[in-house]
């Protein structure tokens, strides 16, 4: 069955998510709904970019702007009885729908967040965020690392 | 012809969206930020024998909203204007029972009454999207979906869960949707969009059962409840004074359940004003120390409720079972691990009944304590109380107005082919 709002995505967006899950040509992606109609890629993000610019990206239209994101993030992860650090790179899928948004914008982007959980094959976590506690660095990297089993 | 798709296309004719609760019906066009109208979801049903009187009525000449029963001579009464009036031997009478609709003789009045009064327009013309109870049971929704394409002859038609539509409306395609409305409280996962309908948990607390107390409550006290229709007049007495009002002239033989429902408004406007949930459980020394708040009755008569005033409202709360908070944790106890935490991490308040002063404070502060210790809790709540009470109705209004959902609607030509059985198929 369809999700509830019937927006999909244009070819672009797997394009670039590709790029970003196999290739690593970008650190994150940004995309938006255009017209109500399609989702479309908003803004890419190099791959030397670093979570405060995707942060910043991401409110580029304003505070009331609703958006999607992919960011490949990378951390390091201390494995339970082992001295060395190993690097973990996961990606993420973002809902972010801040407070202020109009509630229209809210539902168009709520209500098509599954067609991109569908088509993103390899996302390890979605994280919804409404508010800056829940999109910043620290809030997100408690996420991902809670996937890791020790 | 030019296809069953174009003739439902919702850019050119506004669908219609209705939202049904225990308290009112909700309706009004998509696109548009609130319903046209609230019908309280109850019916006056006046005796045959009664009808030559009530046509002295003035407002009974003119309107047109007092349909004639077919196979017996009832007068039927819809919305607040008809309804709040005394009439002798008017029963009154809801159509909805544990969320669903269950009256659909007197469910159809009210929506006669709406296409007529509100709409004033021709069915055939609008799509129309319901939201539902998120316990709806089949039946139900393919008796709906069988009326409107039957009945009223809808070009299309949609049925939305009304969490998912509080969900989305805060920004959130999963959420754990916490609905406190007039007759029951209810605590619902989203998962991505959809109802975990295995861990939908509810109790009966809810706004008339805090009525039912405020109504005890105030009688223990020897409090006269005369609702306004009783009152012609009152003069102006000091605080605790005994009123001083005269009373009108009631046509006989008013019923019992009139009387009331009358009562139970003239409760909700008390319990709306007066009540409030402290932060805390119960404790008298603090509740002690917060301001009064000042309330005058129809009759006249005023005081000053301190304490009690949050004693009443912590029943909704401090219940073993059937606490709000209680509820909220074991539904999502009942979902899967990987859930529990995104869950927790956006609850969303919904109903009328959570414009209680303090109610999503304390709903934060009974979850944290049973949420796994280091949980992030994120309580989502609309500020506006138009928000608060159509939260779901605002939510199908504008699903309705998206470009792209128009493909998601059952047209009627799908509903001939295929029957009742493709709400089961197209409304998740």
């Amino acid at each position: 069955m369809k999700m509830a709002s019937g927006i999909e995505l244009t070819r672009e967006c797997k394009h670039v998510f590709e790029q970003i899950r196999k290739m690593k040509q970008h650190r994150y992606v940004i995309f938006i709904i255009k017209d109500e109609r399609e989702i479309r890629v908003d803004i890419l993000g190099i791959r030397d970019a670093n979570y405060d610019d995707f942060l910043r990206d991401l409110r580029r239209g304003g505070p009331k702007e609703c958006r999607y994101a992919v960011y490949d993030y990378a951390y390091h992860h201390q494995c339970q009885g082992a001295s060395s650090t190993c690097l973990k790179e996961k990606l993420f899928l973002m809902l972010w729908c801040p407070v202020q948004a109009r509630v229209k914008d809210k539902m168009l982007y709520s209500s098509s967040f599954a067609a991109l959980k569908r088509d993103f094959i390899g996302v390890q976590k979605c994280i919804q965020a409404t508010e800056m506690d829940e999109a910043c660095r620290e809030a997100v990297e408690e996420q991902l690392r809670s996937l890791d089993r020790d | 012809m030019s296809g069953g798709t174009m003739l439902y296309g919702g850019d050119e004719i506004g669908a219609l969206v209705f939202d049904p609760g225990h308290h009112s019906l909700r309706v009004g066009y998509a696109q548009e930020d609130s319903p046209k109208a609230e019908i309280p979801s109850v019916v006056g049903i006046g005796q045959a024998a009664q009808a030559s009187d009530t046509n002295l009525d003035p407002e009974t000449k003119t309107d047109n909203n007092v349909t004639p029963g077919n196979s017996d001579s009832r007068k039927f009464y819809v919305d607040t204007n008809y309804v709040n009036v005394p009439r002798s031997h008017m029963e009154v009478q809801t159509y909805m029972k544990d969320g669903m609709i269950d009256n659909w003789e007197l469910f159809e009045k009210v929506i006669d009454y709406a296409y007529a009064n509100v709409i004033q327009s021709e069915p055939e013309y609008h799509p129309v999207l319901f939201s539902e109870a998120s316990w709806n049971v089949r039946n139900n929704r393919e008796k709906l979906t069988e009326l409107m394409f039957e009945k009223y002859n809808v070009p299309a038609f949609f049925l939305v869960k009304n969490a998912v539509l509080a969900a989305f409306s805060s920004g959130r395609a999963t959420a754990l949707v916490v609905d406190s409305g007039a007759t029951h409280t209810s605590a619902v996962p989203v998962h991505e969009g959809y109802v975990l309908s295995q861990a939908v948990v509810k109790s009966p607390l809810g706004g008339d059962f805090l009525s039912r107390q405020c109504r005890q409550h105030l009688e223990k006290h020897g409090i006269d409840l005369s609702p306004v229709y009783k009152i012609a007049s009152k003069d102006v007495v000091k605080e605790r004074d005994n009123a001083r009002c005269t009373l009108r002239k009631l046509p006989e033989n008013l019923t019992q359940s009139w009387q009331n429902y009358m009562l139970q408004l003239m409760m909700q406007d008390f319990q709306m004003n007066v009540l409030q949930v402290l932060e805390n459980p119960y404790d008298e020394r603090v509740a002690a120390q917060i301001p009064t708040v000042h309330y005058e009755f129809p009759n006249g008569y005023h005081q000053d409720f301190a304490s009690e005033r949050f004693k009443i409202a912590e029943s909704l709360f401090d219940n073993a079972m059937l606490g709000a908070g209680q509820l909220a944790s074991t539904s999502v106890g009942m979902c899967d691990a990987d859930v529990r935490l995104s869950l927790f991490g956006s609850v969303v308040v919904t109903g009328g009944n959570t414009l209680l002063q303090g109610f999503p404070e304390r709903l934060n502060r009974d979850l944290q304590l049973r949420a796994p210790s280091n949980t992030r809790l994120k309580m989502i709540s609309a500020n506006g109380s138009v928000e608060r009470r159509f939260g779901a109705w605002i939510g199908g209004s504008i699903l309705a107005s998206i470009g792209t959902f128009q493909q998601m609607w059952i047209s009627s030509q799908e509903y001939e082919e295929a029957g009742k059985s493709q709400v089961e198929r197209k409304c998740p």
